[in-house]
């Protein structure tokens, strides 16, 4: 079958979409409010072995399809914990953001393997192996033909609900009074603080929430994907959803498709290598579009982004000297 | 009134220069003082005793000479690296991407190395700086040119910089520049060809009883050389002033008839020359030969160093040496207690947390200390106008008279 390889290749870009995407719209968040967030690796990080550690726990107490499912929740409660260090650097302490980015980033790789040592017994990996929810074929489009239902088979419930998490956070940012508060904070803190908006508790939210569905994306990477932690297994997928994010515009539907493309550039290399036109490139060219796409972007060759205007701006407050 | 709050204000006026530096080694002191504080609830919370734990971090590094060559050894990627972000913070920008400028310098600095074998060892050494400079230079060129052309913002074009040069360093390792004595190995796909011995940095240790397995080569006075340099740029060149005036305040600077953007690129070239040796005392004075995935992390390592030496060359390398220490300690940490050797990661992450957020509030204070001080000044100008004005015989006159 010819498309065979094509429709794997959207399997796997399935699996890449949904580790962008959550982590994308966890940027998304923080960024709206006003908050910038480079830490977003750290984040997923800090996800991936809570996770791997949460699921293997739990699974032989749960059973199958909750223990992971505990495992991811667990992967997103810590990534909040671990992202309320960035909240209280950046929106308490008005540490510059994108140092504290940075340093969440640099301490992450410590905790992970702190705690991993403590959870599996050994600083960079668990157990390989571990349980996952059983995969689930989509009626319907799985039996698509030439091939290209593959792409809909056996994938992980966790892909479902990233799709779907684009109406409740669409719902939320664009058709409720918290969203166009949230999102006034990052546009023009003052004008939200005159009208009466404390701007800080916005902030804090934005970036818990940033860490937890950070968190959600790679306990996903590391429970559903990968079957075990390992360090080193986010392989940059935080600054890919940043990338995604930027070429989004802040959008939460045009995040769909920026992931969606970025997913579809990491699964190139592992299922269209031998296809044509495509094979010829080294795939580590393919690997960095992402990032030449994003500097394209950012650069004005390309269309025209516009990030939220307080974004990476402390919010110095209304009694400010 | 007036005269009795006059010398009240110059009393608890000291000199500017004793704030400051005073004022820097309280915050540092309170931010080490937290980190340990921190790092001891975590030790106990362990059940281990923290001054056992501290003390053995300690021995790690000074306990003997090779400890201590150890820690020098790996001081010198750090100053270069910290080196290299501080030179574009001064100017009032963030470079992420030290880490790419590294691993694209070290791929450069790799091809020099294989390519002019024909050169004898000084001239191949100087080769293989001069090409480690010139790849750090050209990465940091892009987000240089990107910024002052197109405006996009250097943080986010050095990220996606540094996940180009990943990918490019991987293809330059399995493509052009590829291991092909095929040997044994089982991973013989994954790195160069090994270095010419003429191309490798000659040993330092020797000198001072240091065992050759520490690693500490001639790396360490070069780039304490280079800090001296860049003290010396940012001290006393034209550049360095006018990149100070640059961060400080951008539209000052260009109402001084600063060019913002040639000093911008400048700095930022500056910054990818020495970001382009980071990697020389790993590659050329330790292992031989440029292996796959080389993201030793360094680059960002560096933004922390910068950090904790304030951006300021002296500082830098100090904090190095601090860095250098601990991570010495992770060794010793495993022998001599039951605490997972990863504490000490943590512990510098909340050192470095810790110092970031005490400088701002430091910083925050001193500024508005400053503040209530211009007021007071003010003010007391105002009163001894006022004063003077009343001995003249002017009772009614205001503020708004003298001003």
């Amino acid at each position: 079958m010819p498309l065979g390889d094509f429709g794997a290749a959207i399997g796997i870009a399935l699996t890449y979409f949904t580790i962008i995407y959550l982590t994308g719209l966890g940027g998304l968040f923080s960024e709206r409010s006003g908050i910038v967030n480079i830490g977003l690796e750290g984040m997923m990080i800090v996800g991936t072995v809570t996770g791997s550690c949460g699921t293997a726990e739990l699974t032989p107490e749960l059973g199958l399809p909750w223990g992971p499912l505990a495992g991811i929740l667990i992967g997103a409660a810590a990534g909040a914990i671990f992202a309320s260090i960035h909240a209280l650097a950046t929106v308490t302490f008005k540490v510059d953001q994108i140092v504290s980015g940075v340093v969440i980033n640099l301490v992450a790789i410590g905790v992970a393997r702190f705690l991993s040592t403590i959870a599996f017994g050994q600083a960079t990996q668990s157990d390989s192996g571990q349980p996952r929810m059983d995969p689930i074929d989509i009626p319907l489009l799985s039996s698509l033909p030439w091939g290209l239902g593959k792409a809909f088979d056996g994938i992980s419930p966790m892909v479902i609900v990233a799709f779907l998490m684009v109406i409740p956070v669409w719902y939320s940012l664009y058709r409720t009074r918290w969203g166009l508060r949230l999102r006034s904070c990052g546009e023009n803190p003052d004008a939200a603080r005159s009208l009466g908006v404390r701007v800080s508790p916005y902030r804090y939210e934005a970036v818990l929430l940033s860490g937890a569905l950070a968190g959600m994306a790679g306990a996903f990477l590391a429970v559903e994907v990968n079957l075990s932690w390992n360090e080193g297994q986010t392989q940059g997928l935080g600054f890919i959803a940043l990338a995604a994010l930027i070429l989004s515009n802040w959008n939460p539907i045009r995040l769909m498709g920026a992931a969606f493309i970025f997913g579809f550039a990491q699964a190139i290399p592992l299922r269209l290598a031998h296809a044509p036109i495509i094979g010829a490139i080294p795939p580590e060219f393919i690997r960095m579009t992402p990032y030449v796409v994003t500097i394209v972007v950012l650069a004005g060759f390309v269309g025209k982004v516009r990030p939220p205007a307080a974004a990476g701006r402390a919010y110095e407050g209304s009694t400010g000297i | 009134m007036a005269t009795v709050e006059a010398t009240t204000v110059r009393d608890t006026h000291r000199p500017e220069w004793v704030e400051n530096i005073g004022g820097q080694l309280l915050a540092l002191l309170t931010a080490l003082g937290i980190a340990v504080l921190l790092g001891s609830v975590i030790v106990i919370a362990y059940g281990e005793n923290p001054l056992v734990v501290y003390s053995a971090i300690l021995s790690g590094s000074f306990g003997d000479a090779n400890g201590l060559g150890y820690v020098l050894a790996n001081a010198g990627p750090l100053i270069f690296s910290a080196l290299a972000v501080s030179v574009c913070f001064k100017g009032g920008m963030f470079n992420i991407g030290v880490e790419g400028q590294f691993i694209v310098g070290m791929a450069s600095a790799s091809f020099a190395a294989l390519t002019f074998t024909f050169l004898p060892a000084p001239l191949l050494v100087l080769s293989v700086l001069v090409f480690g400079v010139l790849g750090g230079m050209v990465w940091a060129a892009v987000p240089a040119i990107l910024k002052v052309k197109t405006g996009a913002h250097e943080v986010v074009t050095t990220i996606m910089m540094n996940g180009i040069a990943a990918s490019l360093v991987a293809w330059v390792i399995r493509g052009p520049l590829r291991y092909e004595d095929i040997g044994g190995g089982f991973n013989v796909n994954l790195r160069t060809d090994p270095f010419p011995d003429a191309a490798m940095i000659p040993d330092l240790g020797h000198f001072f009883g240091i065992a050759s397995s520490a690693r500490l080569s001639w790396v360490l006075p070069m780039a304490i050389v280079a800090a001296a340099v860049v003290w010396f740029i940012m001290r006393r060149m034209r550049l360095g002033y006018e990149a100070r005036a640059v961060g400080a305040s951008p539209g000052s600077a260009r109402a001084a008839g600063i060019s913002i953007g040639a000093v911008q690129v400048k700095l930022f070239l500056l910054s990818g020359a020495l970001a382009g040796l980071v990697g020389i005392q790993q590659l050329f004075a330790d292992q031989g030969f440029l292996p796959a995935g080389y993201e030793a992390g360094i680059g960002f390592t560096g933004i922390a160093v910068a950090f904790l030496g304030q951006n300021s060359p002296v500082g830098i390398v100090f904090a190095a040496l601090l860095w250098g220490v601990l991570a010495r300690g992770e060794t010793s940490l495993q022998l001599e207690t039951d605490v997972p050797r990863e504490f000490i990661i943590i512990l510098q992450g909340l050192l470095i947390m810790s110092v970031v957020v005490t400088y701002q509030v430091a910083k925050r204070r001193l500024f508005s200390r400053q503040l209530r001080r211009a007021a007071e000044v003010e003010d007391l100008h105002d009163a001894e106008a006022s004063v003077d004005i009343e001995e003249a015989g002017e009772p009614g006159s205001s503020r708004e008279v003298d001003r």
